[in-house]
């Protein structure tokens, strides 16, 4: 498989794979801080609305890395 | 076939919209889309809604502009201090918006400055042209619709308002029987607190539509002073209602029929008042002039009761005495406005001073939120090369940044829905259907469709987010032009906007305050616990000594913020998500919220009272008591700033006892060696209505804390997401 950054097209519109990754690291950085505060996990962070953004930058780097490649 | 409502006003902002598109296109002006954005803006239910709106849109479009050509002639060569001063104009106006009548006009006059500013660039003649442009189709937009509100369908508010004036003094009437039956011990209490709600929210109704009728009813507009007077004396008669009311949990145990014995002439006689004010706004005559009332305090019955019994007794009967003479200047203005009566002294507006600029902490921390998001969209916009809307992020940052910095509880999850419908059913008609059309009259069909499918299906007052953005972004994702070009780029951008917008939004969404609801709560009762120890501070002996400024301006501030915070509290409690609170019900949060309204008219009262004229001899005999007592206090506000769960209810209730204990005590003592014409004269009664406000406000602060003491804090506390 080539490890060179494609991009999607869907329907003939390309996006580009930042977008891609970005997208779903939102979604499961929501996921992710719904499941926090549920379960009163929140608490133990210093300052949740920080963790919250960075939480999801963290997976868009991580999707758009390892799944995505970027 | 019979139309209804909900169509006919969607036919009237889509023919609104055809004939301002069509007039914009046909004389070659370019942005027909600004006309289009005054339609859909400025279309109310009623006529004159429409119109107070509108003339809202036009003047704050002139101030903009304005103030815009000023900003580019005088800093278009210094980029940092242009867009300093911007930014400082828009934060005014945002501040404004909060605490003004006219928040519509500075909202306008805020984002049009930026899109003067921004679209006009560094070019001042470029510059004049946007501005000119943007007057010139805001004018019509708002000059088309006006003409098809006017002549199609007209809705006069006039109906409207006739309608919320006579609800809302049917209601006052029904409270003030509540009232009455729960002073004279026969029940009550449970209808109270709902008709004192429902009365907040038609008085709100009313004020609304008594702008809007005083614009399209002549009725209205020829007694609009008396109808001013009016509104006034409702407000005074409802806070007085109010008042009343806290003062009967004191009174509660005691015959207040041989205390007062004309109490129930009196009450039949403010009965008949008010039965028939509301008669005659429903059109009747009335059936005989106000009749002397005379509330006599039986003084042998009160001079059995102990000293707090009978300073209650005369707190309560003060608070009816004014009762009376405003239901008799309510009566009178009735009696002019219905041609019953002669114009005389109560028709008269008392001028209200009006101060939008005093500090409120909430408001600031409003604009410190906008002016995060606004600069942080600015920085990018310098320094990110190609950021997808460039300007007009800038321009949407101010638009509904304000709003949304102004309305903290208006989540920006909730924009997301109505955005994203609105854009999609814009794509849709920009990709798919534009294209196909040749000629203004299947153009204009299709802006009358659209129009006409998003305000119906829009039409409910909760669907307003989906009928204005719906509406706005049809009319930026299509940019209807003469010379009409098609990019699928316009609706990515647009979303991209709208993405990056958001985004920032949410970031700065606890900046500088977090914005959860229960941290909110929170942060605000110890910000009223915080006044009210300033309040009991400033409650020393000797008013009449000269204060500084300064002090003065605190003791203001202060007292505003113990007027204000419970009615801001209360705007907070539905949006409590009680899932994140365990061991707190919504009824709990409701009644301590009721202690604390409570609490704060009392601190109002004794803050009045305290100013009230006291014999020497008393003042001389009770400033060590009153002190001691005011230090009691004031240590208990204290820690509840601090920690509102810190109380022990028991310790507090114990403590409080203790100290009205003593000074009932020492009330006896001293009133036993008092000089005989002393306890007769005002003085007296001055003296018994302060020791009623001190006692109340240790009731009411004991019962706060008995409701504190239920509620497990500790889920408020702890930080989320």
């Amino acid at each position: 498989m080539s490890t060179i950054p494609h991009e999607f097209a869907i329907g003939g519109v390309y996006l580009p794979p930042l977008l891609v990754a970005s997208f779903f690291g939102v979604i499961a950085g929501v996921i992710t801080i719904r499941l926090l505060n549920r379960y009163r996990l929140s608490k133990y962070f210093f300052y949740p609305p920080l963790v919250s953004l960075l939480l999801m930058v963290i997976y868009t780097l991580l999707i758009g890395i390892f799944v995505i490649k970027v | 076939m019979m139309l209804s409502t909900r169509a006919k006003e969607a036919i009237k902002t889509a023919l609104a919209m055809t004939i301002a598109y069509a007039v914009s296109l046909s004389m070659g002006w370019d942005k027909p889309l600004w006309a289009g954005f005054a339609v859909a803006f400025v279309s109310l239910a009623t006529v004159g809604q429409s119109m107070n709106k509108a003339a809202m849109r036009m003047v704050g479009t002139l101030l903009g502009m304005v103030v815009a050509l000023t900003l580019i002639a005088l800093f278009s060569q210094d980029r940092w201090a242009f867009i300093s001063i911007l930014s400082i104009y828009t934060a005014f106006c945002a501040y404004m918006m909060s605490g003004s009548r006219n928040a519509y006009f500075w909202h306008v006059s805020a984002f049009v400055c930026v899109i003067i500013c921004m679209d006009g660039g560094a070019n001042a003649a470029n510059a004049f042209q946007i501005a000119m442009l943007r007057t010139q189709q805001t004018g019509l937009g708002i000059l088309v619709y006006s003409l098809v509100a006017i002549f199609l369908w007209p809705v006069s508010s006039y109906d409207a308002f006739k309608a919320a004036t006579g609800e809302l003094a049917v209601t006052q009437l029904e409270y003030y029987r509540a009232c009455l039956r729960r002073v004279s011990q026969q029940g009550g209490e449970s209808e109270i607190q709902e008709m004192s709600a429902r009365q907040v929210q038609q008085k709100a109704r009313f004020d609304q539509l008594l702008a809007a009728a005083e614009i399209d009813s002549y009725a209205v507009q020829e007694h609009s002073i008396q109808w001013r007077s009016y509104q006034q004396q409702v407000a005074k008669l409802m806070k007085t209602l109010e008042c009343w009311r806290e003062s009967f949990a004191e009174v509660q145990s005691l015959d207040m029929h041989q205390l007062l014995p004309s109490l129930d002439n009196f009450g039949d006689e403010l009965d008949r008042r008010l039965a028939q004010v509301a008669d005659m706004l429903a059109g009747q005559p009335p059936e005989s002039l106000p009749q002397p009332a005379p509330l006599r305090l039986e003084g042998a019955a009160l001079s059995r009761l102990s000293p707090f019994e009978r300073a209650s007794v005369i707190v309560t009967r003060n608070r009816m005495v004014r009762l009376e003479e405003l239901t008799r200047s309510l009566f009178e203005v009735v009696a002019v406005i219905t041609g019953s009566g002669h114009v005389g002294e109560a028709t008269k507006v008392p001028r209200i001073a009006s101060s939008p600029l005093f500090l409120d902490l909430d408001r600031l921390g409003s604009i410190v939120r906008y002016l995060v998001a606004f600069w942080s969209i600015w920085l990018a916009y310098i320094y990110i090369p190609d950021l997808p809307g460039g300007s007009t992020l800038v321009i949407q940052a101010t638009a509904i940044g304000i709003v949304v910095a102004n309305t903290p509880q208006l989540a920006v999850s909730k924009l997301i829905v109505p955005v994203s419908g609105g854009l999609l059913f814009a794509a849709v008609l920009y990709v798919f259907v534009m294209p196909a059309l040749s000629g203004f009259h299947s153009l204009g069909l299709l802006i009358f469709a659209a129009t006409f499918v998003i305000c119906y299906l829009n039409s409910e007052p909760r669907q307003v987010l989906g009928r204005l953005f719906g509406l706005a972004l049809l009319l930026a994702v299509t940019s209807i032009n003469n010379q009409q070009s098609y990019n699928f780029l316009a609706v990515t951008t647009t979303a991209m906007v709208y993405t990056q917008l958001f985004l920032i939004l949410v970031i700065t969404a606890h900046i500088p305050f977090s914005s959860h609801p229960e941290r909110t709560v929170l942060r605000l009762v110890g910000r009223f616990f915080h006044s009210c120890e300033y309040l009991m501070e400033t409650m020393r002996w000797d008013p009449s000594q000269p204060t500084m400024r300064l002090k003065r301006w605190r003791l203001v501030y202060h007292a505003r913020e113990v007027a204000t915070l419970p009615t801001k509290i209360g705007n907070w409690l539905p949006h409590l998500d009680l899932r994140f609170l365990p061991g707190t019900t919504m009824d709990q949060v409701k009644d301590l919220l009721t202690s604390l309204q409570s609490l704060a008219y009392r601190i109002q009262l004794l803050s009045e009272e305290r100013n009230t004229k006291q014999a020497d001899f008393l003042v001389q005999e009770f400033t060590t008591d009153f002190r001691s007592w005011r230090i009691q206090v004031q240590s208990c506000f204290e820690d509840m700033a601090a920690t509102p769960d810190a109380m022990d209810f028991i310790k507090i209730r114990t403590l409080l006892d203790e100290k009205l204990g003593q000074l009932e005590e020492r009330v006896r003592e001293v009133l036993d060696k008092a000089p005989e014409t002393l306890t007769r004269d005002q003085e007296a009664v001055n003296f018994y209505s302060l020791l009623g406000a001190f006692r109340s406000v240790s009731e009411a602060l004991a019962h706060y804390v008995e409701k504190a003491a239920a509620i497990n804090w500790t889920p408020w506390q702890e930080d989320r997401f």
